[in-house]
C-alpha cells in the first residue's frame, strides 16, 4: 500500500504546479480560518450600527467546543482549490498518456486506482492536521476560560471534516477518470453543486424525502451551518449518523464507478 | 522443449464495427528477434497493446512464459509502445527512478543502463528538453531497467535522423546479442532485416505469414551474368539449370530453376571457353517478400 502511495507522491512532488496549488490552498485555508475575530473587528469598524449594537467579544467564534464546528464547516468552501490538484493530477496522466505507459510497465489498473485513493486520502489527512492545529491555537487563543472537558467535547466533527473532504476528492477523481480533460473536469465540478440544486428544485414538490440522498447535499449535510445559533435559531450542532451513512454509501459508489470505468476503458 | 515465451492464441479486437485485430496465432521463443511487419493502421500497436494490458482483448487468449498475464508478469517485460511516453516536466533520471518503483527494482540500474543509451550527461535535465533521440533512447533504457527477459520495441526509430537510427540498431543488436527476446514492431521491412530472425506480417488485422528471416532468400535464385561473348544468350539457354533469362541493361538476368545456384553456372560457362566478368546472385530482399505476401493477399 504505501508502495503505492510512493509512486504517485513521486509524480508529485517534483511537480511545481502541485506546490503551488497545495500551498495556496493551505495558505488560504489557515489564514481565513484563524482570521473570524479580526474579521469581526473589521466588520465593527466599518459599520458604526454592528459596532455599536454587539460586542463582538461576547460572540464565541473560537470559544471551546463551538470552535470545532464554526472553523470546520468554513473549511468546507476551500476543499474546491484541493480539488482541483487532483483534477490536474488525474487529468495529466491521460493528457501525458503516463497511466498507459504505468500499465505497461507493471502497475494493474486496481493498484493505479488505489495510488490515486491513497494520495486523496493523504491530502484529506494534512487537511485535518492542519484545521487541528488551528483550532488549538485559536482556540486556546480566544477562548476565556479553559475548560479541560470542553476543548475535545466536538472533536467527532473532525471526523466528518475528514469523511467530506475524502468524499469529495473520490468524487473529484472519478470526474477526471470519466472526463479525462481538465478544463472540462473543473467545469463540471464548479458547476455540480448548482446542477444538483436545479434537481433539488424541481424535485422538491413532489419528493422531497429524497433529498438527503445527493450527493453534493449529503457531503454538504455532514456539518451543518452553525451560526445560526448565535441569532438564537435552533442549528444542528452534531453529526448526524444518518449523514455519515448517506456520505459513506457515496464515498464508496464514486470509487467504484473508477474502478469500473477503468477495468473497461482501453487507455 | 522450452516453453515458449509468448503465446497467442486467436486474438482479436473489435472497435466497434472494425475489427482491428482479427484471430492472430502467434510464437516467440527464447532468444528470437521477433519482426512484426505491416503497414500503417494493420493492428501492430493494438496487438502489442492487448498483450501488454492496456488494450482489452474481445476474444482470444495469450501466455507469458506459459502463464496466465497478469502485471507482475509485465514488470519483467520491458515494452515502449507507439513513442516514448514519460513525465515532460521530470529530469530522466527521475522518471527512470518512478519506474523502478513501479517495477520494485533496485535504483542502482539507473546509472547502468543511462550508460547503454548514452544519456547519462542529460540525466538530470527535464524530459520536455530532450531531443525526439534522446526520448527513444530514454525509452529503450527504461525497458531496460529490470534486467527483462523480453523486450518489445513498437517503431523504436521512427522519426529519427540516420544517424539516430544506427544507433538504435546497434542497441538492439547488443540486446539481441545478450540472449535476449525481442518483439520489434515496424514498418520499415529493411530494419527488420537487419536485426530479426523471425518475422510476422499484419495486413488490415489479419496474420498473413509468419516464419523465420532466413526463408526469405530461399526459392529460385536470379543470377546476374555480364560476358564479352558474343553468344552468350545461346549459351546461357543450355544450361540446365536456366528457367529463362532477360536483358537488363549490361547484365543478363538469369532466373535459376529450383536447385541450382551460382557456382554451377560459373562452371559451365567456364567449361564453354566463357570467362565472365560479372557474376552474382541476386538476393531477394525482405521488401520484395512483403509485397508480394501483401500483394497475394490483396487478390483474396
Amino acid at each position: 500500500m504505501l508502495h503505492l502511495l510512493k509512486i504517485d507522491l513521486k509524480k508529485l512532488t517534483s511537480y511545481r504546479t502541485f506546490w503551488v496549488v497545495c500551498g495556496l490552498y493551505f495558505i488560504t485555508l489557515g489564514f481565513t480560518t484563524a482570521s473570524g475575530m479580526e474579521f469581526l473587528k473589521w466588520l465593527a469598524n466599518k459599520s458604526v450600527e454592528f459596532g455599536a449594537n454587539i460586542n463582538i467579544n461576547r460572540i464565541p467564534l473560537y470559544h471551546f467546543p463551538d470552535i470545532w464546528q464554526n472553523v470546520i464547516f468554513v473549511s468546507g468552501f476551500f476543499k474546491l482549490i484541493l480539488a482541483f490538484m487532483v483534477v490536474i493530477s488525474v487529468t495529466n496522466e491521460f493528457t501525458y498518456r503516463t497511466i498507459r505507459q504505468n500499465i505497461i510497465d507493471g502497475m494493474s489498473r486496481t493498484e493505479f486506482l488505489l495510488s490515486k485513493m491513497l494520495t486523496n486520502v493523504l491530502l484529506s489527512l494534512l487537511s485535518c492536521a492542519m484545521l487541528l492545529i488551528i483550532i488549538l491555537v485559536t482556540g486556546f487563543i480566544y477562548s476565556p476560560e479553559i475548560i479541560w472537558s470542553d476543548i475535545f467535547t466536538d472533536a467527532g466533527f473532525m471526523f466528518a471534516y475528514f469523511l467530506e473532504m475524502f468524499s469529495f476528492l473520490s468524487y473529484t477523481l472519478m470526474l477526471g477518470l470519466l472526463i479525462q480533460r481538465s478544463g472540462l473536469t473543473i467545469v463540471v465540478l464548479c458547476l455540480s453543486h448548482m446542477l444538483e440544486a436545479i434537481v433539488k428544485a424541481n424535485i422538491d414538490d413532489f419528493a422531497p424525502g429524497i433529498i438527503p440522498f445527493f450527493p453534493m447535499e449529503s457531503i454538504t449535510n455532514l456539518v451543518e451551518m452553525p451560526f445560526a445559533r448565535y441569532a438564537f435559531q435552533e442549528i444542528q450542532d452534531y453529526v448526524s449518523l444518518t449523514s455519515v451513512a448517506i456520505a459513506l454509501g457515496w464515498l464508496i459508489i464514486f470509487n467504484y464507478i473508477s474502478y469500473l470505468k477503468l477495468q473497461k476503458s482501453d487507455l | 522443449m522450452t516453453t515458449p515465451v509468448l503465446t497467442v492464441k486467436g486474438l482479436t479486437k473489435n472497435f466497434g464495427k472494425l475489427c482491428a485485430v482479427n484471430q492472430i496465432n502467434l510464437q516467440v521463443n527464447q532468444g528470437e528477434v521477433f519482426g512484426m511487419l505491416g503497414p500503417n493502421g494493420s493492428g501492430k500497436t493494438t496487438t502489442l497493446g492487448m498483450l501488454m494490458g492496456v488494450v482489452n482483448p474481445s476474444a482470444g487468449e495469450f501466455s507469458w512464459f506459459g502463464q496466465q498475464p497478469n502485471h507482475h508478469i509485465r514488470k519483467k517485460i520491458g515494452a515502449v509502445l507507439e513513442h516514448p511516453i514519460f513525465y515532460p516536466y521530470l529530469s530522466g533520471q527521475k522518471n527512470l527512478e518512478l519506474n523502478a518503483t513501479i517495477k520494485q527494482t533496485d535504483f542502482n540500474n539507473i546509472a547502468k543502463v543511462l550508460d547503454i543509451v548514452e544519456l547519462t550527461a542529460r540525466k538530470n535535465d527535464a524530459y520536455k528538453t530532450y531531443s525526439l533521440g534522446m526520448k527513444q533512447r530514454l525509452a529503450i533504457a527504461s525497458a531496460l531497467l529490470n534486467d527483462p527477459t523480453v523486450l518489445i520495441l513498437d517503431e523504436p526509430t521512427n522519426g529519427l535522423d540516420p544517424m539516430g537510427i544506427a544507433e538504435i540498431r546497434t542497441i538492439i543488436k547488443r540486446i539481441a546479442a545478450d540472449g535476449k527476446t525481442i518483439i520489434l514492431a515496424s514498418h520499415l521491412l529493411d530494419e527488420v532485416q537487419k536485426v530479426c530472425t523471425h518475422f510476422a506480417i499484419l495486413r488490415k488485422g489479419n496474420l498473413v505469414h509468419s516464419g523465420p528471416v532466413d526463408d526469405v532468400g530461399k526459392g529460385e535464385e536470379i543470377v546476374e551474368v555480364i560476358a564479352f561473348h558474343d553468344d552468350l544468350p545461346a549459351h546461357l539457354n543450355q544450361f540446365q539449370g536456366t528457367k529463362e533469362i532477360k536483358k537488363d541493361g549490361q547484365f543478363y538476368l538469369v532466373k535459376m530453376n529450383n536447385g541450382f545456384h551460382s557456382a554451377e553456372l560459373n562452371r559451365f560457362l567456364f567449361e564453354k571457353g566463357i570467362v565472365v566478368s560479372h557474376l552474382a546472385t541476386q538476393k531477394k530482399s525482405l521488401e520484395k517478400q512483403f509485397l508480394e505476401i501483401l500483394a497475394e493477399n490483396n487478390t483474396h
